[in-house]
């Protein structure tokens, strides 16, 4: 996946009632891709069948 | 006992001294305001101290105990609590300018739990703006690490570290979203317990991360750690997500007796790239230790930890970064750089990335509790390193592949319990040799706070670490 280019994240960020500017802009675009990156080459295959859930429940609690 | 003695005793030494009416709350409570007067000028961990409010519940302690009544333990005893819990006529900064003035008109449940067990309150201790990761510019000052001033003292709840390990309460709370108990208990060399998510209340807590935030107690011993949670657990119905299942007595579980655990030590959390080799070298001390304790030690895998970082920033920057929403948009700029930059990038966050994060959180979860059906108590360092140097200048990243270095690499730690919601107690464990204290993260099933003290308080009673006095303030003069 392409990183989300400086024009993209401040379009972004107006889609969500912000203005970044410097000397936020270019530290927010490496975290940013950053996180988008990690989440993204995490394999995906299984998920549609996970359930996000806030609490750990326990295991008996698990099994539907 | 000189009042200057005072401080250097356990919470619960002290607890019974002043049942046995050997010391007295204002006593015990003047000695500790004394040695705030004296040393939190260089330290910084209170945000704000209250002599007067404190003397005065200090009092009414002293005359509950005098005409017989009980609170329990932790009655009279002298405690602090993270900036980030409100307590009613005292102020709520969070770490940020942007409260300055604020006085909270409610109570946390956490703070109407402590009052009920009949501790004194002395004040509201330092934290980084909003329980961030990160603070640069610390408007209420600099908290420094007693083990060596130029050092900090972790993150987030760095106050509630420095106070307790420094003697300047008997006991604090903090709040751990991502590792903002254990983290700063490792650095500064106490316990920290992070308790299983939903076991204490979060009401009249300024929230990090709804789904993550878990606020528990820092103490210089165990059994101290115990008494703490045992005030504050339970269910609340002002939290809707506190478990209902009834509080065990903690302290009953401090048998020490650990002969048969079977404990695992987690091999994605021991990475040579990740974590320094004299923490592996301590955390592998420990567990020899532990084994002659009569506890089984297996190294177990647990591959989807290695993304635990990446997941839990993904989660708690998105959901930090909602719940301040209105301040990103009118008082950014009030905000520390760092702050800054983290709530911005949580608030950019794709819906998509969130939501895959939410379900790599449940696949983690399921290995984490497939690992817990082999293991009793699954255990790991509690920071990667030493306590770092307080910077002279904001850490601003250069590239993406040095953020992504930092989340696949250092900040791994902590995430797994925090991702899972189990408990995780840190203990110190030894010292680097730079002579700054290194913590054990002892990890048990969800609720299973009993087994995972008494593995905490066994270590400890077989050890010296906990006896060690940091140099900073050592002396009972």
């Amino acid at each position: 996946m392409a990183d989300l280019t400086r024009a993209e994240i401040e379009a972004l960020a107006h889609a969500v009632g912000l203005e970044i500017e410097e000397p936020y802009l270019t530290a927010v675009s490496y975290q940013l891709n950053a996180i988008i990156e990690a989440i993204d080459q995490i394999p995906d295959s299984g998920l549609d069948n996970v359930e996000p859930l806030p609490i750990m429940l326990p295991p008996q609690d698990r099994r539907r | 006992m000189r009042l200057s003695d005072i401080p250097f005793l356990s919470a619960a030494e002290l607890g019974r001294r002043i049942r046995r009416r050997e010391v007295s709350p204002v006593e015990a409570t003047q000695a500790y305001l004394d040695r705030i007067d004296s040393h939190d000028t260089q330290l910084r961990s209170y945000i704000t101290v209250s002599a007067e409010k404190a003397l005065l519940r200090a009092r009414e302690m002293q005359l509950e105990i005098l005409r017989g009544d009980d609170r329990g333990p932790l009655h009279g005893v002298p405690v602090a609590i993270k900036d980030q819990c409100h307590v009613s006529g005292w102020p709520t900064t969070c770490g940020s300018t942007i409260l300055r003035g604020h006085v909270a008109d409610y109570d946390s449940t956490v703070a109407v739990n402590l009052r009920e067990a009949g501790t004194v309150l002395l004040g509201k201790l330092n934290m980084t703006e909003f329980a961030s990761g990160e603070t640069f510019d610390f408007p209420y000052g600099t908290p420094r690490n007693p083990w060596d001033l130029t050092r900090s003292p972790g993150s987030s709840s760095g106050g509630s570290g420095a106070a307790t390990a420094a003697f300047l309460c008997a006991a604090s709370l903090g709040e751990d979203t991502g590792g903002s108990i254990r983290n700063p208990a490792a650095y500064s060399g106490v316990v920290g317990l992070r308790p299983t998510w939903g076991r204490v209340s979060r009401h009249g807590v300024i929230g990090g991360c709804w789904s993550m935030d878990t606020i528990g107690p820092l103490t210089r011993v165990v059994e101290d750690c115990a008494l703490m949670f045992q005030a504050i657990a339970g269910h609340d119905p002002s939290d809707l997500y506190t478990h209902e299942e009834q509080v065990p007595d903690y302290s009953r579980c401090l048998d020490g007796d650990i002969s048969g655990l079977k404990i695992g030590l987690v091999k994605e959390l021991m990475d040579p790239e990740m974590v320094d080799l004299e923490v592996r070298e301590t955390v592998r001390d420990a567990v020899t230790a532990l084994q002659e304790l009569g506890a089984s030690i297996e190294e177990v895998s647990i591959p989807m930890l290695q993304h635990a970082a990446a997941i839990a920033q993904a989660i708690s920057g998105a959901e930090s970064a909602f719940m301040r929403r209105e301040l990103i948009r009118t008082r950014l700029t009030e905000m520390d750089y760092l702050a800054t930059i983290r709530t911005l990038t949580g608030s950019l966050i794709p819906a998509q990335v969130y939501h895959k994060a939410l379900r790599l959180r449940e696949v983690v979860r399921g290995q984490m509790l497939e690992a817990m059906e082999r293991f009793d108590i699954l255990v790991c360092p509690s920071a990667p390193t030493e306590a770092p140097e307080i910077p002279a200048s904001p850490n601003i990243v250069k590239s993406k592949d040095e953020v992504l270095d930092n989340i696949w690499g250092r900040s791994r730690v902590n995430a797994p319990a925090s991702l899972t919601g189990q408990p995780a107690l840190s203990v110190p464990c030894g010292f680097t040799s730079n002579h700054l204290p290194v913590g054990l993260q002892i990890a048990g099933r969800p609720l299973d706070e009993m087994t995972v003290l008494n593995v905490g308080h066994a270590y400890e009673q077989a050890t010296p670490w906990h006896r060690e006095r940091p140099p900073f303030g050592n002396k009972e003069d």
